[in-house]
């Protein structure tokens, strides 16, 4: 007994819903059917309201609400791409930074003379003549040997000139005589300086080597900044054909630069520090730079358990006009970052102990799409020079050398060198200072193209330090404790060491917190979709189904109908000609009777189980006798009548 | 009375047979279900109508699949951080300043005064042969430069120094030939003249550290720098001399508030040492703090600038440090919260003798969310370590969880407390005299890596971190022009005579403030709160289906009818199955009356009777007047359990 009435009600469903939406007749019915039989919310109210003005308001409400929908959905994905800052703080053992550690003066003076001494004369001179400088005769390092007989090599290179302003003639430093000088004047110094009434403008004039006539004049409101820059070029110039290896000889030994160390808790010395040969800071020491693969951590913070060094700077060997401060410069860095020593480095005073407390923060940025940064470097057309992970400093050194390669035949000594070139020098290229001068000013222009190239990294450690420091070491125990360094320093110098030779450096982690920022997706695709359910639920009471279902009304059905129309038309037009009859097509009103024409079908509910039952009885089958009196009263079916009242009666609710 | 109803009506429904079908029930919840799927399944024609149940049941398996991602977001407790910056009123930090040095040399130096003479002697003995000379243990008898050296203080700790011209057999030299020394099967011999040349001689110093006075059980700790090895040493032997004598008596040996603090200024207000609470720093002896905020409420600045914050001068009378306890010389100072413990080791700074230092304060807070956000701790309470640092009625920080930690391991394995900490309960500080292997002990658990990660471990961070950011300039102060008059004032403010006892090496002059944003702060919120799971949930399922939690509910009562359907096919399979055997136990006894009015009346009234009722009993061809089909005979009572289902 219980296969039947489900079998009945599909049949009649069959029968009372002969509309589907491709059979409707025409597109007003498609669209009445559409309405009265869709889920979304409107639609329906718009065919079953009475009355124009009301049903106007609905019609009205109804596309606002689609207007409203379709905007909040446009936000929501315009949106999309947000993130989300995170910020967590975990106590824990932390790694301890790689801590370099360089002498400010790059290479020790006194066995640098035998480059040197040359450059060192003529910049003497220069001094003497510019300025009436000489030094002291007491001074051991004093101008020597005559100054005319001397082939100047370096002024006839670069000279160094003084302008008298806005005549645009110069008095050669050398010779002495006055000249026309032509070409664009640059200044190194602000503008802001040199426009003002000071007479006496030092510089240099860099010319095209090829081309005498393509010169170019930087110029300096103090002696000072001239002569040192002069200087460097032609320092730069010299060391660029010492080999590394001799170059690492003439700078400091680990033995000499390090005195005493100390980490957390435990003597160190020499051998947990990695030689790192800087172009313009000589030889520096890295501590903990991982290079046998271990890290050293601390689990307790405190200047106790941090890196104690004492350091030997030997002031009496510094290079005077290369290095005017003294004293070391420390970076604290990760091990595998580059350590940009002279652009970010932190510099250490002697005769005081610095006391450096870290703390650690680490920062991770989504990469795209959420912002324009790089993971690796590998998707940046820039060639990493050198040997550590990427950041944009590197990128951007890389990117300046490979400009000077092409452009100038020869690379910067500053910076590592690419594959199969070489560093600038004299001898070789004659042309390159006044080419890179040249290339430098584009690179700070943004002309080189260098800061569009390159883009920040995602992720970076970052070690915020708070310096400070005392007087090292006290009155009191100075007299031991230099005492006591000198004999550490061992028998070989014989000498007591100066406190001025001394500096102290105590790097420590102030708390073991790590913060932690990170960016994450504020939206998830999972986050997207429920919101753009809420938004269609709230306006429409809408679903993916809804959206499939005007998909397939409007655009499937609706084209269907349209081409059914048409091709009846013709095919009518066609019988129509060809018979030249008045005969009606018979199709047309077979369609006509099915569809929703017939009022019972309009207003009726949908079949349900209850309505199915209470069909007639069927009369045919094995009821060949009398049918007994089917009195309806008695039928067990007036219980089904108190049905739902809104699966009764569709059209009025 | 309902529940009576209620069985009864149960009762008849069982008795009754199902109201109607799966296959009914499922048409009939299609259709009505305000889900919007099912409606299409029932409503389509055969093709559409496979492609709807599909897409029907595609759509409720991406919303229960979405649910899960939702749900496991929402467990998974995440944050969201918001930062805020700017300029606003905030309580002063406290400021703790104390001297580098811990004690007054002169006051400390009758219980030094062997310590000190020993170290002299040694630091001959060392230095001396920078002639090339190899280095021979001093005979006490022979030298008169030993004379009245304590050396029972000596070989509690001694210096050894280590000969390492054989690296692999180094030699251990002692630098004081004792009678006792010679314990143990280290080599003692003075090492045999040789002729290399002394640049290439390495000696180290090393501190022999032993379990027992006398024992073997010995380690060196050595040191690649003798003035390590000498500081290092002289704080050993100073802590084990300085635990011995009484709070009252080290705090009496400190500086005093009114020589250390010469001048006060708080924003435009005159301020004096009286203005500063006193605390014992084992590091730094005494201490003294700032708008400490323990019995009065905390200052307010509301500007910012050097002009409102904080201006103090010191004295630190360099003259009188220790000189081989700390090599450094200036003023310890730190900025931290109110009612916390200064912490000077970690988050301390130094002010330089001899200068101005200028500290711009930012504060920079990260206010998070407790568990199980994130696994810090609110007040401490829920850390299994003892607190000793409560005792100064401090808040809780990780960095007096870590020390406490220390102290209770050095009190279980050692039996003694360390000097530098709080004192547990029942131990009292460690000493020579009392814990002979205090010193060896503790130097093993210090670089017990074993014992830190305990402790690391069970301390857990504040949820409510505060730092303050500081920006440290500084200058030359007093200027060489008015060094003269400022030095007078002072020191005639000081004790009231003319002659002039500061110099450039004890004073310090301090300004802390504001910066013009002075706070940044980082709270945490709940990334996923339950409306929000709520809200994605409902959006999902909106999303893809249409529903609600009404639908669910619908669904619900579905499965419960459905529920009851089984169970009522399966009571009328029960009873079919009794008949069946009741009727093959008789098998010749006729259909009664009912039965065969029951086959006609079901045959009337669902047509499919007809199997049943021929397997039953074959209808008699021609039984005569068939009975009268009153529909009153039939079995349902009137008020049947199957409208329940419907009307309720």
């Amino acid at each position: 007994a219980a296969m039947a009435p489900g079998k009945k009600i599909t049949a009649r469903i069959k029968k009372t819903l002969p509309v589907r939406g491709p059979q409707a007749p025409t597109l007003r019915e498609l669209m009445r059917w559409y309405c009265l039989n869709t889920n979304t919310h409107g639609c329906r109210r718009i065919v079953v309201s009475r009355g124009r003005l009301r049903r106007f308001i609905w019609i009205l409400l109804t596309l606002s609400a689609v207007g409203l929908i379709i905007w909040q959905c446009a936000e929501l994905l315009l949106n999309y791409y947000s993130a989300s800052v995170s910020v967590t703080v975990q106590f824990q053992k932390l790694p301890f930074p790689a801590v370099t550690i360089c002498n400010i003066n790059p290479y020790k003076y006194s066995s640098m003379k035998g480059y040197l001494s040359e450059l060192d004369k003529e910049t003497k001179k220069a001094l003497e003549t510019f300025y009436g400088f000489s030094e002291g005769k007491s001074k051991v390092r004093r101008a020597a040997g005559d100054w005319n007989d001397s082939e100047s090599l370096f002024f006839t290179q670069i000279p160094l000139l003084r302008f008298e302003d806005s005549s645009r003639t110069a008095t050669d430093l050398h010779s002495g005589r006055k000249r026309k000088v032509e070409g664009s004047v640059f200044h190194k110094d602000s503008s802001i300086v040199n426009s003002g009434d000071s007479n006496d403008i030092i510089g240099f004039q860099l010319c095209d080597a090829n081309n005498s006539s393509e010169c170019a004049l930087y110029t300096f409101s103090s002696g000072v900044n001239a002569i040192q820059e002069w200087y460097k070029l032609h320092y730069m110039n010299i060391m660029a054909q010492i080999p590394l290896e001799t170059k690492e000889e003439l700078s400091y030994s680990a033995e000499d630069l390090l005195l005493t160390c100390y980490f957390d808790g435990l003597s160190c010395d020499k051998r947990h520090f990695t030689r790192f040969h800087h172009p313009l800071h000589g030889n520096c020491y890295t501590f903990n730079s991982g290079e046998n693969g271990t890290v050293l951590s601390t689990s307790t913070g405190g200047s106790e358990y941090g890196l104690q060094v004492v350091l030997y700077i030997d002031e009496a060997d510094y290079n005077p006009f290369l290095v005017t401060s003294t004293g070391a410069k420390i970076i604290v860095h990760d091990q595998d970052e580059y350590p940009f020593i002279e652009d970010i480095g932190t510099e250490i005073e002697t005769a005081a102990a610095t006391s450096i407390g870290m703390h650690f923060t680490r920062s991770r940025k989504l990469s795209k799409p959420y912002s324009d940064c790089t993971e690796t470097g590998a998707d940046i057309p820039v060639e990493n020079l050198y040997n550590k992970s990427y950041s944009l400093q590197i990128c951007l050194h890389s990117c300046f050398q490979k400009a000077m390669v092409e452009s100038c035949g020869c690379a910067q000594y500053a910076q590592p060198l690419p594959v199969g070139a070489e560093y600038c020098n004299y001898k070789k290229n004659p042309n390159w200072m006044y080419c890179y001068y040249r290339l430098h000013e584009k690179f700070v222009k943004e002309q080189l193209g260098c800061q569009q190239i390159c883009k920040d990294a995602c992720s970076f450690k970052e070690w915020a330090l708070t310096t400070s420091i005392a007087q090292w070491p006290s009155t009191v125990s100075e007299d031991w404790m230099l005492r006591v360094l000198s004999w550490d320093k061992g028998q070989k110098i014989n000498k007591k060491l100066n406190k001025t030779d001394l500096a102290n450096l105590m790097v420590f982690y102030k708390d073991l917190n790590e913060r932690f920022i990170s960016e994450n997706p504020a939206n998830t695709l999972v986050i997207l979709l429920s919101n753009f359910g809420g938004q269609l639920g709230l306006w429409m009471s809408c679903s993916v189904v809804c959206v499939i279902e005007i998909i397939e009304v409007f655009f499937i059905d609706s084209f269907s109908i349209i081409m059914r129309r048409q091709w009846q038309r013709a095919k009518k037009w066609w019988n129509h000609r060809k018979r030249d009859g008045t005969g009606r097509p018979p199709e047309l009103g077979d369609t006509e009777q099915q569809g929703h024409d017939n009022p019972a079908c309009i207003d009726e509910d949908l079949p349900t189980f209850n309505t199915a039952l209470r069909l007639p009885l069927p009369q045919e089958g094995h009821m060949p006798r009398t049918p007994p009196p089917n009195y309806s009263t008695l039928r067990l079916e007036t219980a089904f009548t108190e049905q739902l009242p809104d699966t009764l009666e569709p059209g009025q609710h | 009375m309902n529940l009576k109803k209620y069985f009864v009506r149960a009762l008849h429904r069982l008795q009754k047979g199902p109201g109607y079908t799966y296959k009914e029930l499922l048409v009939w919840y299609c259709d009505n279900t305000n889900t919007h799927g099912p409606k299409r399944i029932i409503k389509e024609g055969p093709k559409k109508k496979v492609i709807w149940f599909f897409l029907t049941l595609l759509f409720a398996s991406l919303v229960f699949w979405q649910w899960g991602i939702l749900i496991n977001t929402y467990l998974s407790y995440n944050v969201t951080s918001s930062l805020s910056i700017g300029f606003k009123t905030m309580k002063f930090p406290a400021v703790t300043v104390c001297n580098a040095n811990p004690f007054k040399y002169s006051e400390v130096r009758p219980l030094l005064k062997e310590l000190d003479k020993l170290i002299e002697a040694a630091l001959e003995r060392i230095l001396q042969p920078a002639h090339g000379d190899p280095i021979s243990p001093l005979l006490l008898n022979s030298s008169d430069a030993a004379e009245g050296l304590d050396l029972e203080l000596w070989n509690q700790i001694p210096l050894v120094l280590i000969d390492e011209q054989d690296k692999d057999n180094p030699v251990i030299v002692e630098i004081f030939e004792t009678n006792q020394s010679a314990a143990g099967n280290q080599s003692t011999t003075p090492p045999p003249p040789t002729n290399t040349t002394s640049e290439e001689k390495k000696y180290k110093l090393a501190v022999k550290l032993c379990s027992h006075q006398g024992s073997n059980n010995c380690t060196y700790r050595n040191f690649t720098s003798a003035a390590q090895a000498v500081t290092e040493w002289y704080i050993l032997q100073s802590t084990s001399i300085l635990s011995k004598v009484p709070l009252q008596e080290r705090i009496r040996m400190g500086y005093q508030a009114e020589d250390m603090i010469l001048a006060c200024l708080y924003g435009a207000e005159p301020c004096n040492y009286k203005n500063f609470t006193q605390i014992y720093h084992p590091d730094h002896g005494n201490c003294y703090i700032f708008n400490w905020g323990m019995d009065k409420e905390a200052l307010n600045s509301s500007n910012p600038g050097a002009e409102f914050g904080l201006k103090l001068i010191l004295d630190i009378s360099q003259q009188d440090y220790i000189p081989y306890l700390s090599s450094a010389a200036g003023a310890r100072l730190m900025l931290h919260q109110q009612k916390s413990f200064p912490f000077l080791k970690d988050q301390g700074i130094y002010a330089m003798a001899g200068t101005e230092t200028s500290i711009g304060v930012l504060v920079d807070e990260l206010e998070r969310m407790g568990y199980p956000y994130s696994d810090c701790t609110m007040n401490g309470s829920d850390v299994p370590v003892k607190n000793l640092y409560s005792e100064y009625n401090t808040s809780y920080s990780i960095q007096a969880c870590l020390r406490s930690c220390f102290q209770n391991h050095m009190k279980e394995i050692c039996g003694c407390g360390h000097y530098m900490f709080p004192l547990p309960e029942g131990v009292s500080y460690c000493n020579n005299g009392d814990n002979p292997g205090w010193a060896y002990c503790y130097s093993s658990l210090r670089s017990s890596i074993r014992h830190r990660q305990i402790c690391i471990d069970s301390c857990k961070e504040t949820c409510n971190d505060t730092q303050y950011k500081m920006t440290i300039s500084m200058a030359d102060w007093p200027s060489e022009a008015s060094e003269d008059w400022i030095f007078h004032i002072l020191s005639y403010e000081r004790d009231m005579s003319t002659n002039v006892t500061l110099d450039r090496n004890g004073i310090i002059k301090l300004n802390i403030y504001f910066q013009e944003y002075n706070y940044r702060t980082i709270s945490e919120s709940a990334a996923t709160t339950i409306v929000w799971l709520l809200s994605s949930l409902g959006g999902q399922f909106g999303f893809w289906m249409g529903g609600s939690v009404l639908c669910l509910i619908e669904f619900g009562e579905i499965i419960i009818d459905s529920l009851w359907i089984t169970i009522i096919n399966i009571i009328s399979w029960c009873k079919g199955l009794k008949q069946k055997r009741a009727r093959a136990r008789y098998p010749d006894v006729p259909p009664t009356v009912s039965e065969l009015v029951e086959a006609h009346t079901n045959l009337g009234f669902q047509h499919e009777e007809a199997s049943t009722a021929a397997q039953g009993e074959p209808l008699p061809p021609e039984p005569g007047t068939p009975p009268p089909n009153y529909d009153s005979l039939r079995v349902q009572p009137p008020h049947s359990p199957g409208t329940d289902s419907d009307t309720e």
